[in-house]
C-alpha cells in the first residue's frame, strides 16, 4: 500500500528538521505512542497504542532513520507487529523551504498482514491517511510558533 | 471465532445504561444490533471487558411525527424504518436507504443508531442523514443535546459523541414543498457496503429552479459528507442536464479519496460524480411527479 503526501508547516526548515530528530517531540506527536527509547545504533524502539474505534490494539516495533541530509531529506523504515497483525514499511520525507514555511512531502510504501489486513482491507488506506493526518496536527502543535499573528493570538488580550 | 472473556451487562433503562458507561469508560463498549462489534470480537481484534448491551431499552425503539418534525429512536431496526408506513408517506429517503443496506438478517437486527454511532466510512445511513439535515439526540449523565448532521461525523469511524454520551434518537426537519429525494449506491458485491452511496434531497419554487438542495456522500473520503461544492452551483438555478453535469464533476472537490482492492482512489471520484449525477436526476423527477 502507497502512503504518500504533503503538508506545509509554519516553521523554518531547520527548525522541522530538528524536531523531527528529536525523540520527545516524535513520541508525542506519534498516535497513541507509550514509549519511544532511542537506541545505540540510533533506531527507536517503540511501543504504540493504536486502534480505530473498537479496533484496539498495542504494537511494537522498530524506527530506523537512514540517509539524514539534514535539512533536506532522510528515509524511515519501520516494522512491527501486535496480536491485531503486522506491519512494515519504508518511505522518504522530504523538507522544502516555502513561504517562509517548510512544505514537507511523504511517500513510501507500507505492508500490512495479519488478520487485521485480512479483514480490513477496505478502511486501511483511509486508517493510514488519518493517523498521517493526526501525526501531522499534533507535530505542527509541537513547533515553536514563528509567526507574528500565531504569537499574538496566544498571548494576553490586548489592552484596550 | 471465540472472542475473549467479557462481562455482559444488559441495563433495563436508558439511566441504568448511562450509569454503567460512565463506571466503565475504556474499559466498556456499548452495543447495539451487535453487527458490527461481535464479528470484531470473535477476531479478537476487539476485545472490550464490559459490553453493555443497549438491546432492552425499548424506550428507544419508535418512529413518532410531532409538530411536523420526525423522531426516530435509537434502537430502531433498518427493517423498521423500512417497512414504517409513515416514513414512506413523509421522508421516503430513509425506507428507501435501509433497503440498500447489508442483507436481511442485518436489517432485521443492526438499528440506526448502532449504525451512526460507529460511523463506519462506507456505511448508508450518514449519507441519507446528511441529506436530510437531521440532528441526532446524545444523552449523558448530565443531560442531553442535539448535535447537527453536519458536525456529527468527525472522522474514520470518528463522531462528536463524548465519552459517556448514548445516541438515543434522530429527528427529522419537515419536508420543503414540492421535495424530491434519492438513495443511489454502488454495493460492493461482496460486503454490501457502498463502494459510492449518494443520498438527495431538493426542494423546488414556483419556477422549478432548485430552492433547497442538500447532497449526502458516503462511501468516498474518510468520513460521509456533504457535497457543498456542488450544491453551491445549483441552488437557485434552473436545473438544466448541462448544469447537472458540470456542477456534479465537483462531488469530490477538497476531499481525501478512499481506495482499496475493489476501487481505486480515481476511480471512486468518478463514482461520486456520476451518482450525485443520477440521484440528483431521480430526486428531480420525483419533484415534478
Amino acid at each position: 500500500m502507497k502512503v504518500e503526501g504533503s503538508r506545509q508547516l509554519a516553521a523554518p526548515r531547520e527548525v522541522v528538521y530538528r524536531c523531527l530528530m528529536d525523540p520527545l517531540s516524535l513520541a508525542q506527536a506519534l498516535p497513541g505512542c507509550e514509549k519511544l527509547d532511542p537506541q545505540p545504533d540510533g533506531s527507536y524502539q517503540a511501543t504504540l497504542k493504536i486502534g480505530i474505534a473498537s479496533v484496539k490494539g498495542t504494537y511494537q516495533g522498530r524506527v530506523q532513520i537512514l540517509d539524514a541530509l539534514p535539512p533536506e531529506s532522510f528515509r524511515m523504515k519501520i516494522e512491527g507487529k501486535g496480536a491485531g497483525g503486522f506491519l512494515k514499511g519504508e518511505g522518504t520525507i522530504s523538507l522544502t523551504a516555502q513561504n517562509g514555511g517548510t512544505l514537507i512531502s511523504y511517500s513510501g510504501e507500507v505492508q500490512i498482514g495479519g488478520m487485521i489486513a485480512s479483514v480490513g482491507q477496505r478502511m486501511m488506506q483511509a486508517a493510514a491517511q488519518q493517523m498521517v493526518q493526526q501525526f501531522f496536527d499534533a507535530f505542527s502543535r509541537q513547533l515553536p510558533a514563528v509567526q507574528p499573528d500565531a504569537v499574538k493570538s496566544g498571548g494576553l488580550p490586548p489592552s484596550t | 471465532m471465540i472472542p475473549e472473556s467479557f462481562e455482559y451487562h444488559s441495563p433495563q433503562s436508558l439511566e441504568e445504561a448511562l450509569r454503567l458507561v460512565t463506571e466503565f469508560g475504556e474499559e466498556g463498549k456499548m452495543m447495539a444490533g451487535g453487527h458490527s462489534l461481535l464479528p470484531m470480537m470473535k477476531l479478537r481484534l476487539a476485545s472490550p471487558r464490559h459490553v453493555i448491551d443497549l438491546g432492552r431499552l425499548n424506550e428507544l425503539r419508535y418512529i413518532r411525527e410531532s409538530d411536523g418534525w420526525i423522531e426516530i429512536g435509537a434502537l430502531t431496526t433498518h427493517f423498521q424504518i423500512e417497512s414504517s408506513s409513515l416514513l414512506r408517506e413523509k421522508c421516503p429517503l430513509l425506507p428507501e436507504t435501509a433497503r440498500e443496506i447489508g442483507d436481511a438478517q442485518v436489517r432485521n437486527l443492526g438499528t440506526l443508531g448502532g449504525s451512526l454511532a460507529h460511523a463506519d466510512p462506507a456505511a448508508d445511513w450518514p449519507a441519507a442523514i446528511l441529506a436530510l439535515d437531521a440532528e441526532i439526540k446524545a444523552n449523558s449523565a448530565g443531560g442531553e443535546r442535539w448535535i447537527v448532521a453536519q458536525d456529527f461525523f468527525v472522522g474514520l469511524m470518528t463522531t462528536a459523541l463524548a465519552p459517556g454520551e448514548i445516541l438515543t434518537a434522530v429527528r427529522l426537519p419537515p419536508l420543503p414543498r414540492r421535495a424530491g429525494d434519492a438513495y443511489l449506491k454502488l454495493r460492493q458485491p461482496a460486503s454490501g457496503f457502498a463502494v459510492v452511496g449518494v443520498g438527495v434531497r431538493l426542494g423546488l419554487n414556483e419556477a422549478g429552479h432548485m430552492e433547497r438542495v442538500a447532497i449526502g456522500v458516503t462511501g468516498v473520503g474518510l468520513k460521509a459528507y456533504r457535497g457543498a461544492a456542488v450544491e453551491r452551483e445549483l441552488l437557485g438555478k434552473p436545473p438544466t442536464a448541462r448544469r447537472l453535469a458540470e456542477a456534479t464533476a465537483r462531488a469530490a472537490d477538497g476531499v481525501q479519496t478512499n481506495s482499496d482492492l475493489f476501487a481505486s482512489a480515481e476511480y471512486r471520484k468518478h463514482l461520486a460524480s456520476v451518482y450525485v449525477r443520477r440521484a440528483l436526476e431521480l430526486a428531480l423527477e420525483r419533484a415534478n411527479a
